[in-house]
């Protein structure tokens, strides 16, 4: 056993309500730079949609993640061989259009404009050339279903579906969204690591963060085609890529990350999840059905005490281990099993986990007569929800459809437990059955509920105290650092071309 | 430390004695005379493009000689009347000032005329070639070694590697040196020729064959070949140039169509086929 810490993340789906107030937390502290304009390293999509990158999760085009061959693990876009032959130009990377050409509107305009019939106007005007431009595509250019025609329809989730279930999806009084927040996973087995030709990307020994390095980058851009989530990204000025830091300085100095700090709907958790490093290959070969029960068996228990003695053994200070065990992602993904991993079949464990979100049953409307809903049971028929199982099993499934059945019906459960005793018009003897047949303790259910609806600040965010010091440590002399390190960079990362 | 010292002395012994040797090689007058001179001039074999050189102290007091070796432009610019004589006899070709000339050289070389004069027949009488017609065979082994298809014996490069010739290859030869179609005519016929093989002495020729000269066997039948070429008559025309532009062109395009379909998988964009087909705005 080889444990190690990792600083693990939980969204709940079903409390996001798509105000975008992380992405702009996100961009105001660290992309709102020359060369960052287009960088969303927090970006929230709408379901079904493309997404940003435009159908980011089709890897038929874009070959990011990684695929078994021959009992072996191999990245899609790159390899030894392949880096040969492609060194002048990788062919499967995103290109700005795939992206957006990132704007602003001359303001100015409205001040300056001479005296005519008309209302002056702000063009928009592209951040990267300066020329008015033409805007044909934006970060959230399918927010709230905006374009449905194009990009809903396109959602490369909808595989599998039936031809009706994809036209209940759009119908009207039927169509139905929710929202899909999006930040760097800090994944376990992390596909941009593995493709780098120059080791920038590490994934940090303490918290588990996945970094990359500003100075040993030297712009081959394999990680942005190799991350199967599109979540590193260029910077075209500074000519190195630059990626989701999980807020590492607020983390370090006990502040949650800022797109967690401002989450309206406090949908997002953080936490510390123990695993064992030594069975990342082995679980991330799984097969499909079987890649979600894999890495859940591969996160430890923080009570036992064999965990605890390896992870002392291992040099995590018992601090770690206690922020371990108050962890609410321990909870979410491994106790109640209400979090599972999105797109887990690229096998990079993707260490972010989501709450599948419920939604209200189909409804039917015939000629002139009111909306009837197909089923009578509002909150617990499951597979009439709007949202086919079959979408987010692709999501958050592997396309497997167990798993979040699973998490739905507990949800479920829970809700109908709640309203038997708060509201009282179902029967509690019901609640018990549904909360039985869900797998789930009256304790539990709880539990959950408390976590969800009540939670306080504190318990959504048990932030680990890092010991920068002792990492430190193994690299440098404390006493050095110290005066030696603070605010902003000492020399600006300078182009590596 | 100290045998350290000795092989570096031993080494730098070496080196000057290299030097020396190197630089008297240099400045032998013979070999100087052999690699310069013979293409135009002969001792007692008659004209070639410069004249011949035979008892020319008897017409030229040694000064004006020294000084119109080691200059020839500026004599005749000078407007001096035999320079200006001797420059029309030479059809205006003006004798190149040679690299490495100096006064001491100059005397030296007028030396080794004066000598070679005396003698009843000169190293520098330049290459007796037979007038009789030449047969097929020799234009073909000429046609041969112009091509390069047959090796010289002393390892040169081919003429073709950078020359044309008229009808010769599909893409002509190389274009760093003239057409050699009509070289017999330029060059006054077979002597002026045997000359300029023995030892060419332009800029671009003499470093290449100063160390792998042609045989005497090679000559002969390049002669012929190039004698024949002139007697056929015309210029290589532009037409390989254009085939060599549209050969590399095609080369192009193909090289471009192969690599397209060794990276047909490659992303091509994905918003924009999606959104192909969309209403434009305003419409």
């Amino acid at each position: 056993m080889n444990v190690r810490s990792q600083i693990s993340m939980v969204f709940h789906l079903d409390k996001c309500i798509g105000c975008h107030t992380c992405s702009i937390a996100c961009k105001n502290i660290w992309t709102d730079r020359r060369g960052a304009e287009y960088m969303w390293w927090n970006n929230v999509e709408t379901k079904p949609g493309c997404g940003y990158p435009t159908q980011w999760e089709n890897q038929e085009k874009y070959r990011g993640g990684w695929e078994r061959a021959d009992g072996k693990l191999r990245l899609r876009s790159t390899g030894k061989g392949k880096v040969i032959f492609n060194i002048f130009h990788h062919p499967h990377m995103p290109s700005m259009d795939d992206y957006y050409e990132p704007w602003t509107y001359d303001y100015q305009h409205l001040f300056n404009a001479p005296e005519g019939p008309d209302q002056p106007t702000a063009r928009p005007i592209s951040m990267v050339t300066g020329e008015p431009i033409d805007i044909k595509a934006g970060p959230n250019w399918d927010d709230d279903l905006g374009g449905s025609p194009i990009y809903a329809e396109n959602d490369p989730n909808l595989e599998g579906l039936t031809e009706e279930q994809k036209q209940q999806l759009s119908a009207i009084e039927r169509l139905v969204f929710f929202y899909f927040p999006r930040i760097c996973n800090h994944c376990l087995n992390p596909a941009c690591v593995a493709s780098c030709p120059s080791g920038a990307l590490y994934k940090r020994g303490e918290d588990g963060i996945v970094l990359v390095d500003q100075n040993r980058c030297r712009a081959w851009r394999s990680c942005i085609a190799a991350c199967p989530y599109k979540k590193v990204f260029f910077n075209w000025f500074a000519g190195k890529s630059e990626k989701c830091i999980l807020c590492f300085p607020r983390i370090e100095t006990g502040q949650a990350p800022a797109c967690f700090h401002s989450c309206v709907g406090r949908i997002r958790y953080l936490g510390v999840l123990l695993y064992d490093a030594e069975r990342i290959e082995e679980v991330a070969k799984s097969p499909d059905e079987e890649l979600v029960e894999a890495q859940r068996s591969m996160i430890l228990d923080p009570w036992d005490p064999e965990v605890i003695r390896a992870a002392r053994e291992a040099g995590i200070p018992d601090a770690m281990v206690e922020a371990a065990q108050r962890s609410p992602v321990y909870k979410f993904v491994k106790q109640w099993k209400l979090a599972l991993p999105p797109h887990i079949e690229y096998r990079t464990l993707p260490m972010l986990f989501y709450v599948p979100p419920m939604s209200p049953v189909m409804a039917s409307r015939e000629q002139n007569e009111a909306v009837e809903h197909v089923s009578d049971d509002l909150f617990h028929d499951i597979d009439a929800a709007r949202v086919p199982m079959r979408f987010l099993a692709n999501l958050f499934g592997a396309g497997h459809e167990a798993k979040v059945r699973y998490a739905l019906r507990k949800q479920k459960a829970v809700r109908w437990y709640r309203r038997a005793l708060t509201v009282g018009d179902v029967e509690m003897e019901t609640a018990e059955r549904m909360l039985r047949e869900a797998d789930c303790s009256p304790e539990e259910a709880e539990q959950i509920y408390r976590l969800t609806s009540l939670c306080t600040f504190a318990e959504r965010f048990v932030i680990p105290p890092e010991h920068r010091e002792q990492a430190i440590e193994m690299l440098e002399d404390p006493g050095e650092h110290r005066t030696t390190a603070g605010f902003g960079f000492l020399t600006g990362p300078g182009r590596a071309m | 430390m100290k045998r350290l010292t000795n092989r570096l002395s031993f080494l730098s012994l070496c080196g000057a004695v290299w030097l020396v040797v190197g630089a008297a090689a240099a400045q032998d007058p013979v070999e100087f005379f052999r690699q310069n001179c013979t293409s135009c001039h002969t001792i007692g074999g008659g004209r070639l493009t410069g004249p011949d050189l035979k008892n020319v102290t008897q017409q030229k007091d040694r000064a004006w000689l020294e000084n119109f070796i080691q200059n020839p432009r500026a004599v005749i610019d000078s407007g001096d009347p035999y320079a200006l004589k001797l420059f029309e006899e030479a059809r205006r070709v003006l004798m190149p000032t040679l690299p490495g000339m100096n006064p001491e050289l100059a005397k030296k070389l007028i030396d080794l005329i004066e000598a070679e004069s005396k003698l009843e027949e000169s190293q520098f009488k330049g290459l007796q070639i037979t007038d009789r017609p030449f047969t097929p065979r020799e234009i073909e082994i000429g046609r041969e070694i112009f091509l390069g298809s047959r090796k010289l014996a002393n390892g040169g490069p081919a003429c073709f590697s950078c020359h044309t010739m008229k009808g010769l290859g599909g893409l002509g030869g190389g274009r760093l040196g003239p057409d050699l179609t009509r070289v017999y005519e330029r060059l006054k016929g077979r002597q002026g020729l045997g000359a300029w093989l023995m030892a060419p002495a332009t800029q671009t020729m003499r470093p290449l064959f100063g160390k792998h000269p042609l045989q005497p066997d090679e000559i002969l039948p390049l002669i012929a070949f190039l004698e024949d070429a002139a007697h056929k008559g015309g210029e290589d025309t532009s037409v390989a140039i254009l085939n060599f532009f549209f050969l590399g062109l095609g080369g192009a395009i193909l090289a471009l169509v192969c690599f397209d379909a060794a990276w047909r998988w490659r992303l091509r964009g994905v918003r924009q086929p999606l959104t192909e087909g969309e209403i434009p705005r305003g419409a």
